[in-house]
């Protein structure tokens, strides 16, 4: 063999151990992980099961794109049976064997607990199955993230909606006497006043309680145009339906995210029937153009996915989202930094997820439709255009 | 094999140790707690805290329920107290956290003599029904005095700090609750030496029988429950500390329920009865855990398919232990130890 030949063969031997080492180098990126404090059992399971699926399916979509910029996401959820303890024992177990950029909790009391924690340990964002208006401050929370508008944006994009409908309407606010319930309470009185609704009546109703017949007597009194019930998933709302309508009441129903699940609206019966919610997230049933995520999700699973599987699975995206611009920026993986990712995104497609790019203001995404139940075909369907709050 | 324990005067009839063998495992377990935040890590820790803090209030429940026949469902509303009150001290006040969790035992201790007035009319199921209103009125008081609680809301409250020095991850707070439960531990066990614990006792087997030797019912049923009420206020207090997030729903009405179950689960009316049925209720839905996290390397979906058994099997475990052994897990216990002392004859 000639010097020459020798040099030229040395020289590709090196070019492909060098393009070799490049390609193991990309696949030797390091995980990052996503690690969850889900409520596959107990009160909550019904969301729990469907966030975890959501959460399943997001990840496995990233992976199959080529992960984020190449580093492969892994998820390591926990059941917590939707107790504090049991999620922050999960979180404990989690964080002390994995090294987590992401973290998905599942209710508003775990993650004022653990936020402390997170900001403390400075690696990882935190998300969860909460839209609580005050994990909505970037200040006191910087390391939270809300896949939505909070409750009391929620409130607000069903009173945008009613004002276009009907100006000046008489509205009524049910509540549970719950955190969750009261959370939007002040914050609907306020966007009431700024839109020129008539908001004079809030009704509180004590948690589990099913007898809601004074209630509804006050409801008839004030004989308002739209009735917007926040704090429960299923009862009482069919009860105040079906007494308000067996007294003659003409008033509209809404709800916000948690009692606007499909398969939910369907059991209430007969009260249904243009029952009002807003989601912030496409049905898994939309038919909408250049919706290629749904599609995608309708390839996978070929049954209806709740709302809550909507939130596990755009969270994730939106988790992910914050980690690739951070990674772009060529700035260290940790928690200010994928937060700094998160806030960057806007106009993002998500591919159908939400009907419009989505932008993040503050901790939350304050994006939603008004959807309203037809009996006939069984479904929420829209009643508005996409919303966007300012 | 041991034969037997010689007493040969009531002090030694009447010590919690009798022989040097128990006192033996006894400075073990201690050098254990010792040693364990040296080599338990942050999951461990957590666990650790948790299991103290759930012992601290079985045991405050077991004075009441198993050693004076008193049953209540107030205990995790006793605990909201001396945690509302640990976190207004350290938010507002400043103090120093051990003096704090004394004044958040003494307040829920307050609100358990108003909660006891009952007993001395009705027992059994009438007062725990009492005991259910009383824990409805104080989260009702949780979720509305806004000034001190924080309303629905709840307070976030800063961490306990000694010399300067703040205790925020579980082995630092490790440090707090360790001591004070095995003080409050060992400062029950002591009670059923005193004629304090024997009244409470024989107020237990037979209240009319017990006024009738000249115990006064109203004095020491109003003292039991005072008593529980301290070790709920401290050990909710430590749950403060913990956690450092306090919300009306922190202390549920199910919480109360998971206090009874150890107390019978792990023996009523004894020690170290509430220890193991604190341990037992905390640990084994953890380790059950574990055990579905075992197969998921080899099915990816097993957490979401095998948390439901898992509960399943919780409650099993829990009627199976009732079944078998209804004087609880330190009956089980017991049986054990007799049955190596008599080794190798048959008990």
């Amino acid at each position: 063999m000639s010097i020459k030949n020798f040099t030229k063969r040395a020289t590709g031997a090196l070019l492909a151990a060098g393009l070799l080492s490049g390609v193991a180098q990309a696949s030797d990126k390091k995980d990052l992980v996503l690690g969850g404090s889900i409520p596959l059992t107990g009160v909550f399971a019904f969301a729990g099961v469907g966030l975890h699926a959501g959460i399943q399916d997001s990840v496995k979509v990233i992976n199959e794109s080529g992960g984020i910029e190449g580093h492969k996401l892994v998820y390591i959820p926990e059941d917590t049976a939707y107790k504090v303890d049991a999620s922050v024992a999960a979180f404990n177990k989690i964080t002390s064997q994995h090294d987590v950029n992401f973290y998905y909790g599942d209710s508003t009391a775990f993650e004022k607990t653990i936020s402390p924690e997170v900001d403390r340990s400075g690696k990882m964002v935190l998300t969860g199955a909460s839209f609580a208006s005050e994990l909505n401050d970037p200040v006191k929370y910087p390391n939270v993230f809300i896949g939505g508008p909070s409750y009391t944006d929620m409130i607000g994009i069903l009173m945008e909606h009613i004002v276009k409908e009907k100006p000046g309407a008489k509205v009524v606010l049910v509540h549970s006497d719950t955190e969750f319930g009261r959370d939007p309470v002040e914050g609907a009185k306020e966007t009431a006043t700024k839109l020129g609704l008539n908001l004079d009546l809030v009704i509180s109703t004590a948690p589990g309680g099913v007898d809601v017949s004074t209630e509804v007597l006050k409801i008839r009194r004030a004989r308002p145009d739209y009735v917007i019930f926040h704090g429960y998933v299923l009862a009482p709302i069919p009860e105040f339906i079906t007494q308000a309508r067996s007294m003659g009441l003409k008033t509209k129903f809404m709800g916000t995210f948690w009692s606007s699940d499909n398969s939910m609206v369907q059991k209430m019966g007969d009260a249904a029937d243009g029952f009002m919610g807003v989601m912030p997230y496409s049905y898994y049933y939309d038919e909408s153009e250049n919706a290629p995520m749904l599609e995608k999700i309708r390839s996978m699973r070929d049954t209806y996915q709740s709302n809550a599987y909507m939130q596990g699975f755009f969270n994730t995206m939106m988790m992910a989202e914050g980690a690739r611009n951070a990674i772009k920026a060529g700035k260290e993986l940790n928690g200010a930094n994928i937060k700094a990712g998160m806030r960057a995104i806007k106009d993002f497609d998500t591919g159908g997820i939400v009907g419009i790019p989505v932008t993040v203001k503050g901790n939350s995404v304050p994006v939603g439709r008004v959807y309203s139940f037809d009996a006939s075909k069984k479904k929420m369907l829209p009643a508005s255009d996409w919303i966007r709050l300012d | 094999m041991r034969i037997g324990t010689v007493k040969e005067n009531y002090i030694a009839d009447a010590a919690l140790f009798d022989t040097s063998v128990q006192k033996g495992w006894l400075v073990a377990l201690l050098a254990g707690l010792v040693l364990l935040p040296f080599f338990a890590g942050q999951y461990a820790s957590y666990l650790a805290c948790l299991v103290l803090i759930n012992i601290a209030s079985t045991t405050g429940l077991n004075i009441l329920t198993g050693f004076t026949g008193l049953v209540s469902l107030g205990q995790a509303a006793f605990m909201g107290v001396g945690a509302y009150t640990v976190a207004w001290l350290e938010m507002k006040a400043g103090t120093p956290f051990l003096l704090n969790l004394i004044i958040g035992g003494f307040a829920a201790s307050f609100i358990g003599i108003i909660v006891g007035l009952p007993s001395l009319r009705v027992k059994g199921l009438y007062l725990a029904i009492a005991t259910i209103a009383a824990s409805v009125i104080l989260h009702f008081v949780f979720a509305n005095w806004t000034a001190v609680t924080g309303g629905v809301s709840g307070v976030t409250m800063p961490a306990a700090s000694l010399f300067g020095y703040e205790l925020v991850e579980p082995k630092q707070v490790y440090w707090i609750i360790m001591p004070v439960t095995v003080l409050m531990v060992f400062g029950a066990a002591n009670i059923f030496r005193t004629r304090i614990g024997r009244a409470f006792i024989a107020i237990r087997d037979r209240d009319i029988s017990a006024e009738v030797l000249g115990i006064r019912l109203l004095r020491y049923k109003l003292l039991s429950f005072a008593l529980s009420s301290f070790y709920a206020g401290v050990a909710g207090g430590l749950w403060a500390y913990f956690f450092r997030v306090i919300t009306p729903e922190s202390f549920p009405l199910m919480m109360s329920i998971f206090f009874l179950a150890a107390v019978i689960v792990g023996g009523m009316g004894s020690i170290l009865g509430g220890i193991l049925g604190a341990i037992f209720m905390t640990m084994v839905p953890e380790v059950l855990k574990m055990m579905v996290g075992v197969l998921t390397p080899f099915w990816s979906d097993a957490i979401a398919v095998m948390s439901p058994v898992r509960i399943i099997v919780f409650g099993a475990l829990i009627i199976f232990f009732l079944i078998f052994e209804p004087d609880g897990l330190a009956e089980i216990w017991r049986n054990i130890r007799r049955y190596f002392h008599l080794w190798p004859f048959k008990t």
